[in-house]
C-alpha cells in the first residue's frame, strides 16, 4: 500500500531524514514512533504527500506519486487526515466541515458516520460550540467519510485526555479491521497495544 | 456558497475590509468631485450669460484685471452685438464672516439674480445671496468698512453666488477701485462672434478680448485648480488602492492555515483562489456600492451647510464612477488573488504549520 524507497529530506540546508526505506501492507496498523524532533511529522507528511521529499520515490496503492495527475483527487478520495489539532474550518458547522472534505458519491454517508461516532446532535455546531475531545472525533469523522485507502494521523490524541484518546484510537482501529490502512505518528505509547507494525526513528534515521 | 459563509462568519475580518474599502473609494469620489464642482460653476457662472469676455490684457485672475466700463457704448453699436454688461469681482470680509463675494454690476445684469425678496439694489444698497442672508438679520451690514443697506435676496442656481453679495458696479469700483474686472458682450448671431472679438480689440490696446468659451478652456486658475485637484485624487487614489490590496493580502495570509487544511482534503488550487475570488468580489463591490450612495449624500449635503456658504459643490459623473469602480476591484482582486495564488501553490502541511505560528 505504502512503499518508500530511498526518501530523504532536507528544510534548507538542514537534513532530518535520511534515506529511509520501507513498506507498509494494505490493512496494517503502522506506529511511527520516536523523540522530538527526530522526523516524525515530516516522515508523516511526506507519506500523506502533503510535502514534497527533497529526494527518493513514493508509491501509495501502487502509484508513483510525483506521476499523479489530479492529486488533489487522489487526496480526498484515497487519504484521510488527523492532525494534532482538529484544524476544522471555523465558519462551516460540523455538517459542513465533513461535506466539505466528502467526494459527491461520499456525502450520504456524513450522517451515518457522526452517529457512529456519537456526536450526529452537534452537526449544526460550529467548532467553536463544541469541546476538544468531540471536535477530534469531528476531525476523525472528517477523515473517514471518503472511505479512504490510508489515514494519516500525527499526534491524534495530542489534545486529548486517556478516555477521548481510546475513543479516537478505538475509532482508528475500527477503520483498520474494515480494510484502511493506518498510519499514526506519536509520543503516547498507549497506540502500541493497537499497532501491527512499528517504526521508531531516531535522528532522521529507522532504528 | 462557501465564500459567502467565510465572508458571515468572520464579521470583524469582513467589517475592517468593507470599512476600509469604502473609506478609500469615498475619499476618491469627494476630492475629485468637490474640485470638479468648483470649476464647474465658476466655468457655467462666466458662460451663462455672455459669449464674449473683455479682461485686462496680461492679468492671470479676474480679480485683478481692470478694464474701462466707458468701453461698453461704443461695443453696443458694433453689428451683431445684442447686449454687454460689466463686472466687478470682488472678496471682501461683510459683517462677522471674514470672506465673501461681491459681485457689482450694471444695473442690465440685475435679473441674473433671481430676487427672492425685496427690490434690485439703488446706491449704496445691497442685495444678499440666499446662503449668506440666512446669517444675517439686521437691515444694514458693514463691507470694508462702509455700510449698505440691505435692499433685497436673491437665488440663484451657482453655489458661488448664492454665498456673496450684489451691488451696483459704481459701489464696487469704489470699494476695489476700479472701472470693471471684465465686460461680457452677447451676440445674436453666432457667426458673427469672431468677427466682434476682431472689432473690440482694436479698440483698446489694453484688453484681451476671447470668446467665453475660450476664456474658460485657458483661464489659468482653473488649470491650477485641475491640476492640483488631478494631484490631489490621484494620490489618494493611489493610496486608497495600495490600502484595498494590503488589506485584502493581509487578510489573505493569515488564512494560509485554513487553505493548508483545504489542499489536505484535497480541493484544488482552482477551488481555493475561486472562492477567494468570490469573497472578494462581494466585498469590493458592496463597499464600493455602500460608498457611492454616502458620497451621493454627502454631495447632496454640502450645499446646504451654511458654513461653506455655498462656495463648495460636486457632483459624480458617470464614468468617474465606473473608472474607480473597475480600480477597486482590480485593486482587491490583485491584493488577495497573488497571495492566494502563492499559497495555493506551497506545500499544503507547510502552510498548516505557517498557519499555527
Ligand atoms: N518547516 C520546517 N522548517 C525547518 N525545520 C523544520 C521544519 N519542520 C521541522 N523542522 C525540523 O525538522 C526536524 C524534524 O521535525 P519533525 O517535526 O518532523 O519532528 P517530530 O518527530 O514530529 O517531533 P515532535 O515529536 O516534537 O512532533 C526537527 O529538527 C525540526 O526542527
Ligand atoms: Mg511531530
Amino acid at each position: 500500500m505504502i512503499q518508500v524507497s530511498n526518501i530523504s529530506h532536507f528544510y534548507g540546508n538542514e537534513q532530518v531524514l535520511f534515506d529511509l526505506t520501507f513498506e507498509v501492507q494494505s490493512g496494517e496498523f503502522l506506529f511511527l514512533g520516536g523523540e522530538s524532533g527526530s522526523g516524525k511529522s515530516t516522515l508523516l507528511s511526506i507519506l500523506s504527500t502533503l510535502l514534497k521529499p527533497s529526494s527518493g520515490e513514493l508509491l501509495l496503492d501502487g502509484e508513483a506519486v510525483q506521476d499523479i495527475k489530479d492529486i488533489d483527487f487522489f487526496r480526498q478520495s484515497k487519504i484521510g487526515f488527523v492532525f494534532q489539532f482538529h484544524y476544522l474550518i471555523n465558519y462551516l458547522n460540523i455538517y459542513e466541515n465533513i461535506a466539505l472534505a466528502a467526494t459527491d458519491d461520499k456525502k450520504q454517508n456524513i450522517n451515518k458516520i457522526l452517529e457512529e461516532l456519537g456526536i450526529l446532535e452537534l452537526s449544526s455546531r460550529y467548532p467553536n460550540e463544541i469541546s476538544g475531545g468531540q471536535r477530534q472525533r469531528v476531525a476523525v469523522a472528517r477523515a473517514l467519510v471518503n472511505e479512504p485507502k490510508i489515514i494519516f494521523a500525527d499526534e491524534p490524541t495530542g489534545s486529548l485526555d486517556s478516555k477521548n484518546s481510546t475513543i479516537v484510537y478505538e475509532l482508528l482501529q475500527d477503520a483498520q479491521k474494515k480494510g484502511t490502512t493506518v498510519v499514526v505518528a506519536s509520543h503516547d505509547t498507549q497506540i502500541q497495544n493497537y499497532a501491527t507494525k512499528i517504526i521508531r526513528l531516531k535522528d532522521g534515521k529507522i532504528l | 456558497m462557501i465564500a459567502l459563509k467565510a465572508l458571515s462568519k468572520n464579521r470583524l475580518k469582513s467589517f475592517l475590509i468593507f470599512l476600509s474599502i469604502t473609506v478609500a473609494v469615498m475619499a476618491i469620489f469627494l476630492i475629485s468631485a468637490i474640485s470638479g464642482g468648483i470649476i464647474g460653476m465658476y466655468s457655467k457662472m462666466i458662460k451663462t450669460d455672455g459669449d464674449i469676455i473683455i479682461t485686462q490684457k496680461g492679468i492671470s485672475d479676474t480679480f485683478f484685471s481692470n478694464v474701462d466700463i466707458a468701453l461698453m457704448d461704443k461695443i453696443d453699436k458694433i453689428e451683431n452685438v445684442s447686449s454687454s454688461y460689466a463686472m466687478i469681482v470682488g472678496a471682501s470680509p461683510i459683517g462677522h464672516i471674514p470672506i465673501a463675494a461681491i459681485y457689482g454690476t450694471t444695473q442690465n445684469h440685475f435679473s441674473h439674480y433671481k430676487l427672492s425678496s425685496g427690490v434690485y439694489p439703488k446706491e449704496k444698497e445691497v442685495i444678499l445671496g440666499e446662503n449668506l442672508s440666512k446669517q444675517f438679520k439686521t437691515k444694514s451690514i458693514a463691507i470694508a468698512n462702509k455700510n449698505f443697506e440691505i435692499s433685497g435676496t436673491y437665488s440663484s442656481e451657482i453655489g458661488f453666488e448664492e454665498g456673496g453679495v450684489v451691488m451696483n458696479i459704481a459701489d464696487a469700483g469704489t470699494l476695489f477701485n476700479r472701472s470693471a474686472s471684465f465686460i461680457l458682450v452677447s451676440s445674436n448671431s453666432p457667426n458673427a462672434i469672431d468677427e466682434i472679438v476682431k472689432k473690440i480689440s482694436a479698440m483698446h490696446s489694453e484688453i484681451e478680448v476671447k470668446t467665453t468659451q475660450n476664456f474658460v478652456k485657458e483661464y489659468n486658475q482653473f488649470k491650477i485648480i485641475e491640476n492640483s485637484s488631478f494631484v490631489i485624487s490621484f494620490l489618494a487614489f493611489a493610496m486608497g488602492l495600495m490600502g484595498i490590496a494590503s488589506v485584502m493580502s493581509m487578510i489573505v495570509n493569515s488564512r494560509k492555515e485554513e487553505f493548508g487544511i483545504m489542499r489536505a482534503l484535497g480541493k484544488s488550487r482552482f477551488f481555493i483562489i475561486k472562492n477567494i475570488f468570490f469573497e472578494t468580489l462581494v466585498l469590493s463591490v458592496v463597499s464600493y456600492g455602500v460608498a457611492l450612495v454616502l458620497s451621493l449624500a454627502v454631495l447632496a449635503l454640502i450645499p446646504h451647510i451654511e458654513m461653506l456658504q455655498g462656495y463648495v459643490n460636486g457632483s459624480l459623473s458617470a464614468s468617474l464612477a465606473l473608472y474607480v469602480l473597475a480600480s477597486t476591484i482590480i485593486m482587491a482582486l490583485l491584493g488577495s488573488l497573488i497571495p492566494a495564488w502563492i499559497a495555493s501553490k506551497t506545500d499544503p502541511i507547510l502552510l498548516i504549520n505557517q498557519g499555527c505560528a
